[in-house]
């Protein structure tokens, strides 16, 4: 690894097939087996039904949604982010506030609005390793 | 429910102290802290043997690489009780954001109970030397897997985020907050004790400067600092024999919202909804309404803030706060001018998270702000963190 790379996921017990899909491409959203809402981030606890067995399955989405807010971040935190880069505030179709945070890569001016219309995309960091972001609707 | 306050104004700040503000200090931050405990004891008239219950809200506010070490980079009160050499009858720490809030509800509830006769509450901060926020994080465990790797990390984005949200829904524009750093930096040049003593900011200074996650600038967040501050509270009874003024807590509130996010994720329409439940809480606690409110000291450790608080307590109308701002609504010179920030704030005096606002319902209504003192100061109002995950107190000036 070099001294640049970004920080890469570590998939845990709960959130292993998610990184999984991910890898292939697929973006995916905990399932409660009880009530079948979707949570993001999967808690130990449903956040809809309470349950404190949720079952969650990993459950492909379509990808798609609509852009919240966003912001340009000018000076990067982390290792290995070039910038400037723009991060969106994603709700996805799937659920009334399901939101995903992630980088939109049309590149840092792309004018935005509340409500642009985006679709995951994927960054592939290592081989087997990829990380959910977005790109616009429409672009290649 | 919301309830009023069973010991409204029976509880009481009799005194104070706070190290100086610096952006490094020679001496560690235990030893700093113990100084300032030891200075506010003495100002409260009493001896360090009498203090028996240790308040706190010790959390390290930092998304960097450094370790969180008790009485190096943070202060608990049970490290402190022991360094005074006090076994505390009472000692506790906040948990939640919203520390300063969240310490006094511990100090004053614990006085009112009989926990304990005299509490003292201390927050220090730390600035380590290096970047304070940046993180060497190569693999993204645990909650952070869902936003470090993704780009999404530390409280600059965090704050971004909801207040573009505001910038679009309202129409509002950046130069709008040029005028609330104006007044933060303008208050903040006047304190002695600031780390931006006899520095104000211009607006032009202000919109040219180096954006960080836009629309945040750099000027927009607080400057990291060493530093401690600690206050004494007592019952108002106990209150009436000791030297100086003291000041009754009317109430309090704090709040955290339900919602299951992503960590520092801060959608404006959680701000704002569990924001007034937070409020709603704060006047039936207290008994007050907002035009009693004097010194209405709101929390702008991130501009943004201002303009949420401003809204949540209902000194505004929810989306107006950028234009009552621009029309003078915050300038604490003017006559009617809400004084919100004439303590200066985080942003005029440094990274102290709710004490600039603490101290100045202090001083002020203890009558102990020198030439900064205010006519009008009777009912203070100290805010801290964000309307949905922090809280405020209401101060009185009379039982």
């Amino acid at each position: 690894m070099t001294v640049d790379a970004r920080p890469t996921p570590v998939p845990d017990e709960r959130s292993a097939p998610f990184w999984k899909a991910a890898s292939e491409h697929v973006l995916t959203v905990a399932q409660c087996g009880v009530c079948r809402a979707f949570a993001h981030p999967p808690d130990v606890v449903c956040p809809h039904c309470g349950s404190t067995d949720p079952q969650f399955t990993f459950t492909p989405v379509s990808g798609r949604g609509t852009v919240r807010s966003w912001t340009v971040v000018r000076r990067s935190f982390l290792p290995g982010f070039d910038v400037p880069y723009l991060l969106v505030d994603v709700e996805l179709f799937e659920q009334t506030d399901l939101r995903l945070i992630g980088r939109l890569l049309d590149g840092p001016d792309v004018p935005l609005q509340v409500g642009t219309a985006v679709r995951v995309a994927f960054e592939d960091l290592a081989p087997g390793v990829a990380v959910p972001a977005f790109s616009l609707e429409g672009s290649s | 429910m919301s309830t009023p306050f069973a010991s409204r104004n029976g509880v009481a700040i009799v005194g104070y102290a706070q190290s100086a503000i610096e952006k490094h200090s020679t001496k560690s931050l235990g030893a700093l802290t113990v100084d300032t405990a030891r200075d506010a004891i003495g100002d409260a008239g009493l001896n360090v043997d009498m203090v028996d219950g240790f308040v706190t809200g010790s959390l390290f506010p930092t998304a960097g690489s450094h370790a969180a070490e008790d009485g190096v980079s943070l202060v608990s009160a049970n490290w402190l009780a022991q360094r005074l050499g006090v076994n505390p009858r009472y000692a506790a720490g906040f948990q939640g954001f919203g520390q300063i809030p969240g310490a006094v509800s511990l100090a004053v509830n614990a006085v009112a109970s009989g926990a304990a006769n005299y509490v003292l509450m201390h927050r220090s901060l730390h600035n380590p030397k290096g970047t304070y926020h940046g993180n060497i994080m190569r693999e993204a465990r645990g909650s952070q897997q869902w936003t470090a790797p993704q780009g999404y990390f530390g409280p600059i984005s965090m704050i971004a985020l909801p207040y573009n949200e505001y910038l679009q829904r309202y129409g509002a524009s950046r130069d709008a907050m040029a005028t609330v750093l104006v007044e933060a930096r303008k208050n903040g040049a006047r304190i002695p004790w600031s780390y931006w003593h006899g520095q104000p900011l211009s607006r032009e200074d202000y919109l040219s400067a180096e954006m960080i996650s836009d629309p945040i600038c750099r000027y927009d967040c607080d400057i990291p600092v060493d530093g401690a501050a600690a206050f004494v509270f007592t019952s108002a009874d106990r209150a009436r024999d000791l030297p100086h003024r003291p000041v009754y807590v009317s109430g309090f509130a704090t709040g955290s919202p339900t919602t299951n996010r992503l960590p520092l994720h801060w959608p404006l329409d959680d701000i704002m909804g569990v924001g007034a439940e937070t409020a709603k809480r704060l006047w039936s606690s207290s008994g007050l309404v907002p035009s009693d409110v004097d010194l209405p000291q709101l929390y702008d450790g991130f501009s943004p803030f201002v303009y949420f608080w401003l809204e949540a307590l209902g000194f505004c109308p929810e989306g107006e706060a950028h234009r009552f701002v621009e029309d003078g609504g915050i300038d604490s010179d003017r006559p009617g001018g809400l004084p919100v920030l004439s303590g200066g704030g985080a942003l005029g005096n440094g990274r102290m998270h709710g004490i600039p606002q603490m101290l100045e319902c202090y001083l002020q209504l203890s009558r102990r702000a020198g030439d900064r003192q205010r006519e009008q100061a009777s009912i203070g109002l100290a805010c801290h963190s964000s309307p949905h995950f922090g809280g405020a107190v209401a101060y009185s000036a009379d039982r």
